[in-house]
């Protein structure tokens, strides 16, 4: 398997999964945390791409809710608590993968000429 | 009650605020204005290429022969298309004239369309259906293939379409994806040479003993790479039968 062919399974994988986190979350799971959200469903197919892009952290948030492992307050405390570190490394990731980029980068190989092996059957 | 400021869209910013927010400012519109010059010199220059729709519709007549990928030798030219020069061609979006073109090798054909131009290399974007491509009356000359002998060429494997000018950049690694869409629809793929071959930049590769470019070699599309293989010159044009197990990616 090359690389590219991981990398399209490896987003095949996490968008079915994600997908059926969706479905159950925004079905039955939303429900059972978010008491307002009861009786209404025009806004569900809304989150479906967002889930579908973080549903880990959907499944946590679920967990951490559901089991009322944290005080109320503190639920929401850790994901904004945690914004300002992902600014910072998301902002060291661009940085890093423009440099990464540019460093592997090939050069036009001008200097190689062409070389003729053998002549032509008419030559 | 907290002295501390706060912001207010709609309200004057609060004093200690202002220079902060003032700052910040400057700062993201020089930084952004900054990065975006850098990344606009680190880009390589996309080239001369262009669709020539200032030239008008091109129509003329020539023989039509499948190198597996089709090819006009011109007969009759107009005043910017000469008799002798051959040419390739495609169809609108990404696609080729396979289709269209496999009936009539070898046979006297009508097309027309729009010019793609980058330097010596140019090709016709044909008009849809029967016409951009169709039989004409005449007697089709032969064209005789002359080879060329064994050559060892570096450069980059292009589609044709994308490198003559439909896209910019029409070659290189930002646009390999396309190029690979592109072959996947029979546009011809084209190599720029690092030099000058026998007089040309650009030639036409496919793969041995008259085949199309072997699906192994899309993996190399838009790297700079050395290969081998024989070099046929059709009408005034090079093809080059790519040697797939001879490419090497250049450092």
């Amino acid at each position: 398997m090359d690389v590219a062919t991981a990398l399209v399974m490896a987003m095949q994988t996490w968008g079915i999964v994600g997908a059926l986190v969706a479905a159950v979350f925004l079905t039955i799971g939303i429900d059972r945390i978010d008491e307002d959200v009861r009786g209404a469903y025009i806004f569900r197919p809304l989150l479906i791409p967002g889930v579908l892009l973080i549903w880990p952290l959907v499944l946590w948030r679920w967990w951490q809710i559901e089991t009322e492992r944290a005080a109320w307050a503190d639920r929401y405390r850790p994901v904004r608590a945690s914004y300002g570190l992902a600014v910072v490394l998301m902002s060291l990731g661009i940085i890093a993968v423009v440099i990464a980029g540019l460093s592997v980068r090939q050069s036009w190989p001008a200097d190689i000429a062409p070389v003729q092996l053998s002549e032509g059957a008419g030559q | 009650m907290s002295e501390k400021p706060f912001f207010v869209g709609y309200l004057p910013a609060p004093g200690p605020l202002r220079t902060f927010l003032l700052t910040v400012c400057i700062l993201l519109i020089a930084g952004l204005g900054g990065a975006g010059l850098l990344m606009g010199a680190a880009q390589d220059d996309p080239g001369p290429g262009a669709f020539r729709f200032d030239y008008g519709r091109q129509t003329v007549t020539g023989v039509v022969e499948l190198t597996p990928y089709p090819v006009i030798h011109v007969t009759e030219g107009n005043d910017r298309i000469k008799p002798g020069d051959s040419f390739l061609m495609t169809a609108g979006g990404k696609s080729g004239v396979d289709s269209r073109a496999e009936p009539l090798d070898g046979q006297l054909a009508q097309v027309s369309g729009v010019v793609l131009e980058r330097g010596d290399l140019y090709m016709l974007q044909l008009r849809g259906g029967r016409n951009g491509l169709q039989a004409a009356e005449g007697d089709a000359p032969v064209i005789t293939p002359e080879p060329q002998g064994r050559w060892k060429l570096a450069g980059e494997i292009c589609d044709g379409k994308c490198l003559a000018g439909a896209m910019r950049p029409g070659r290189g690694l930002a646009h390999k994806a396309c190029a690979n869409l592109c072959l996947l629809g029979d546009v011809p793929p084209i190599f720029v040479s690092t030099q000058p071959v026998l007089g040309e930049e650009f030639l036409l590769v496919t793969g041995p003993d008259g085949t199309r470019l072997p699906r192994e070699a899309y993996d190399y599309i838009a790297q700079f790479i050395t290969a081998e293989g024989e070099i046929t010159k059709r009408g005034d044009l090079l093809v080059w039968e790519i040697d797939v197990d001879t490419i090497e990616v250049t450092e």
